[in-house]
């Protein structure tokens, strides 16, 4: 075969397209994912090179496992802890502080359907630790005792306790922060596009590329089902819902959202999800509408220009804000 | 004095409309590959196995606890068996779109539906 034949510089030329089409360089999009604060934690960011990425990203999972020893009932020496032993109250740390401090403005706002010191209660009900029976009348009634929004106060960093027995629990808030805290460590590495999910508490940073972010709505029944999808940037989107930790018993459902009047499980939502400017705020925000249902959940959002929300009453009707629509994508 | 056209022979050709058929095959078979299409399998912040959706099987994996059984069907991937006492991961069902989440978090594994060839999904993340 004589070297100037066309097949020699047809295979040539395909093994150069090869060549040329393995070394360019790949898409600059990471994922991660690590099981951090008892739920999955996943990282998408994009827009630099590989390996700024994975140090920005690195940082950011780093960030959420410092706060999850300040914030978390499950380390004896976290900040939420000590404050739990003490008897009048404790020094916290600027993080903790700052999460206490949204928190008791929500548990005000919100009539104290959303409430920081159900301690004794999650604990009695254990549900996210897999237990599944209903707790006795006279055992509730004792682990709602001195409960509320004015239980707790804040004076700078110190947190006054009213009643020496009262719990601490940031589980309604402390994933959200932790997110927020992680966006903002991502922008200090100069990220401009990403996406923090922490077990569905989620902040979509920036734009994918061309368009906003798309994000499904779990439907509350429907296993495979997605209610809707939203179009969202630079905004945290958070779902709370009855279908994620639940047992049944004689037909009824138990699952781990209290009504902090009663100390049973709320029941006029299946599911909620809000659209706000950060995860803390959103993450607080749907608990205190789950607990308040529908119709007063929607008065409570109104105190919050820039969020949204949409709700799947236990009837399974809709019912969304006024702005919701701005954020939805057509079928 | 031929061109170099001129001197390619029946077998040039074949070889030539070979090459091409393929490219073409390759081409054909990236762009219509069904979307999330990868199962990714992550245990101690490493990948520990990656399969296609789509090719059923069944996975045994390793945790601090003990076994987590996994299977891929035509449902999708879920899992079946835990050595964790509660349960959660095995009552979660089946995952099947792209960006879908299984865990055992008290066994450390964690199963993600991944899209490698990079597909337009309906929507980026789930929230729930």
């Amino acid at each position: 075969m004589a070297w100037n034949r066309p097949l020699i510089i047809v295979l040539l030329a395909v093994l150069l397209a090869l060549t040329w089409w393995r070394l360019q360089p790949e898409d600059a999009e990471i994922r991660r994912s690590r099981l951090i604060m008892g739920t999955v934690v996943e990282i998408m960011a994009e827009g630099l090179e590989s390996s700024k990425l994975e140090t920005a990203v690195d940082a950011a999972f780093a960030e959420i496992a410092r706060l999850d020893k300040l914030l978390s009932v499950y380390h004896q020496d976290s900040d939420v802890s000590r404050l739990s032993q003490s008897d009048n109250g404790s020094q916290v740390t600027t993080e903790t502080a700052e999460v206490l401090a949204l928190g008791l403005d929500v548990a005000q706002r919100s009539g104290g359907a959303f409430d920081l010191t159900l301690g004794r209660l999650n604990s009695l009900w254990a549900i996210s630790d897999g237990a599944r029976r209903v707790p006795g009348q006279k055992a509730i009634s004792a682990a709602l005792r001195g409960i509320g929004p004015t239980s707790l106060s804040l004076d700078g960093r110190l947190v006054n306790k009213r009643m020496p027995h009262l719990q601490i629990d940031l589980g309604g808030i402390a994933k959200g922060y932790a997110v927020d805290r992680a966006i903002a460590v991502l922008k200090q590495h100069g990220i401009t596009s990403a996406a923090v999910n922490a077990g569905g508490d989620m902040y979509l940073l920036g734009q994918r590329p061309q368009r906003p972010w798309r994000i499904g709505i779990q439907h509350p029944r429907e296993k495979d089902a997605v209610l809707e999808t939203v179009q969202v940037s630079d905004q945290a989107v958070v779902t709370s819902g009855d279908y994620e930790r639940f047992f049944v018993q004689e037909g009824i459902r138990y699952h781990h959202i209290f009504d902090p009047q009663s100390g049973f499980p709320a029941r006029d939502c299946q599911s909620v999800t809000i659209i706000a400017d950060s995860v803390a705020l959103g993450d607080a925000l749907a608990t205190a509408v789950f607990v308040l249902g529908p119709e007063t959940g929607l008065q409570l959002l109104t105190q919050y220009p820039r969020a949204e929300g949409l709700i799947v009453a236990a009837d399974g009707t809709l019912h969304a804000s006024p702005g919701w629509a701005h954020y939805q994508v057509a079928p | 004095m031929k061109t170099p056209w001129q001197v390619m022979t029946g077998g040039d050709w074949l070889v030539v409309l070979f090459l091409l058929g393929v490219s073409l095959t390759g081409i054909i078979w990236i762009a219509t590959a069904p979307a999330g299409s990868r199962v990714v399998v992550i245990s101690g912040e490493q990948v520990r196995f990656t399969a296609p959706l789509g090719q059923p099987r069944s996975v045994v994996l390793d945790g601090p606890l003990g076994q987590t059984r996994l299977v891929i069907d035509d449902q999708g991937v879920r899992i079946t068996e835990s050595s964790c006492r509660q349960k959660i991961c095995v009552a979660m069902g089946p995952a099947s779109h792209t960006g879908d989440l299984l865990a055992c978090v008290p066994n450390r594994i964690l199963v993600r539906i991944d899209n490698p060839d990079g597909k337009e999904a309906p929507y980026d993340l789930l929230s729930r």
